[in-house]
């Protein structure tokens, strides 16, 4: 069965059973490797994408459900030759990535999260994140880059130090 | 652009009406399912091999007052404004699992996962009375969703019985609650899950208590012994930390890899004390941050 999907403002096309996992068709079929399938049972949230302004577990998406809306994953969050996003910026800077497995997810839960929730607390960061495990275990820096890109977003490009 | 897949995967079907989707789902009987946001079929480790996808069907979504339909995700409640007397359901949906999980799956699917000892709408459901409206090869009826989880759980349950919407009403005087308890601090199965339904008069005296306790036994169900132990009170601590004890008598605990059966009967009082709280609330000092307790 052939579905069309509109993946990071372009259109792709797959042809596979639609009760394939949405994670699979964008790493098998359409090479998006960043969106990472560690669990595969929904739990840990390394394969979160965004399906229109909905962050999900891709692993548990059908991709027959995945028609109707926009995905983007963390290869569309920036521009190739653009900056990064905010959150990824502050990823950076605030030291939030250890071995990497879980940033792509952490960057989509935050990044989507934050679209809603302009000036959040530590607290509810914290909920936001209560789907993305850290296998290093390093929560706090990950919840100060979340704080941290709020308050950049917060603040217009030019302006920020 | 296409390559193998590592597992057969089933088959979707995308019906546009619920007339079709029953038909459809008679058709296929054990070898097709209903499919609303996947959370828990895409873990099934023998799925059927055709899903009957529920999303292009209008007729499934939306809230209305006291009504819901089977696709409303649990986001979707848990930003609902629903009254004190619904408290329940919307707690029960805002703490529910983790944002990922939230934004997708239903009403219907959690009221229909088979096995999910652990669902929060059920028991948030079955102590607020809720009816639901079912649609069959027969026609379409409304029953009590008590009679509903009986029948579609059961080992002769309709296949084709797709369910509709979900309701409760909501007098005035009425306080619903709900309260779990989970390993970590949130995003997980609940050990335990407690709700409370009662009808308060002038001073905040219980009547017409409904409790129903989730993920001690292996489906969610109410518990007589609780409401008797709550009718009269006014909710306060004490008596709801009897209400717990008594329902710790009368259950059957299961263990698991989260716990074993008797640490879920010692948390019992704590949650039912933490579930009385929730229906006691005043909606207008609720300064809800969306944190899971």
């Amino acid at each position: 069965m052939n579905y069309r999907l509109t993946v990071n403002g372009r259109a792709a096309e797959v042809d596979v059973p639609g009760g394939t996992p949405l994670s699979d068709v964008l790493r098998d079929h359409l090479h998006l490797r960043g969106t990472k399938v560690s669990c595969g049972t929904g739990r840990c949230g390394s394969c979160t994408v965004r399906l229109g302004d909905r962050a999900v577990a891709s692993c548990l998406l059908p991709v027959a459900l995945a028609e109707a809306e926009p995905v983007t994953t963390v290869e569309g969050l920036s521009a190739p030759d653009g900056p990064l996003h905010p959150v990824q910026e502050a990823m950076v800077s605030c030291h939030g990535v250890q071995c990497g497995a879980c940033t792509p997810g952490m960057v989509m839960t935050l990044s989507t999260f934050l679209d809603t929730t302009a000036d959040p607390d530590a607290g509810q960061v914290r909920e936001a994140l209560t789907g993305n495990l850290c296998r290093c275990t390093g929560y706090h820096t990950i919840v100060d880059a979340a704080l941290t890109a709020a308050a950049a977003t917060r603040t217009p490009r030019e302006d920020r130090p | 652009m296409t390559a193998p897949t590592r597992l057969a995967r089933p088959r979707v079907e995308v019906p546009g009406s619920v007339d079709e989707a029953v038909r459809r789902l008679a058709e296929l009987g054990p070898d097709g399912a209903a499919l609303a946001g996947g959370t828990w079929l895409m873990r099934s480790p023998a799925p059927p091999a055709t899903f009957v996808a529920l999303h292009r069907i209008a007729e499934l979504r939306g809230v209305a007052a006291g009504t819901w339909g089977a696709l409303t995700t649990h986001a979707e409640l848990a930003a609902a404004p629903l009254p004190p007397a619904l408290r329940a359901l919307r707690t029960a949906a805002r703490t529910s699992a983790f944002p990922q999980v939230r934004n997708v799956a239903t009403l219907g699917g959690n009221l229909n996962a088979r096995g999910f000892a652990e669902a929060d709408l059920v028991p948030a459901l079955l102590a607020l009375d809720a009816t639901v409206e079912v649609a069959t090869t027969a026609g379409r009826h409304r029953i009590g969703v008590e009679g509903y989880l009986r029948s579609a759980h059961g080992d002769s349950a309709d296949p084709a019985a797709l369910l509709v919407s979900a309701g409760a009403s909501a007098p005035a005087g009425r306080r619903s609650g709900y309260a779990r308890l989970t390993v970590r601090g949130g995003g997980e199965y609940a050990l335990v899950s407690v709700a409370i339904s009662a009808d308060l008069d002038g001073a905040g005296v219980a009547s017409a208590v409904r409790v129903a306790v989730g993920s001690v036994e292996a489906r969610a169900r109410r518990c007589p012994e609780a409401e008797a132990a709550l009718a009269g009170t006014t909710l306060d601590e004490a008596a709801a930390r009897a209400a717990g004890q008594a329902a710790a008598a009368v259950l059957t605990p299961r263990d698991d890899l989260l716990a074993p059966g008797w640490y879920r009967l010692e948390v019992l009082p704590a949650v039912f004390a933490r579930a009385a709280a929730d229906c006691l609330t005043d909606p207008a000092t609720d300064h809800d941050t969306g944190e899971a307790p």
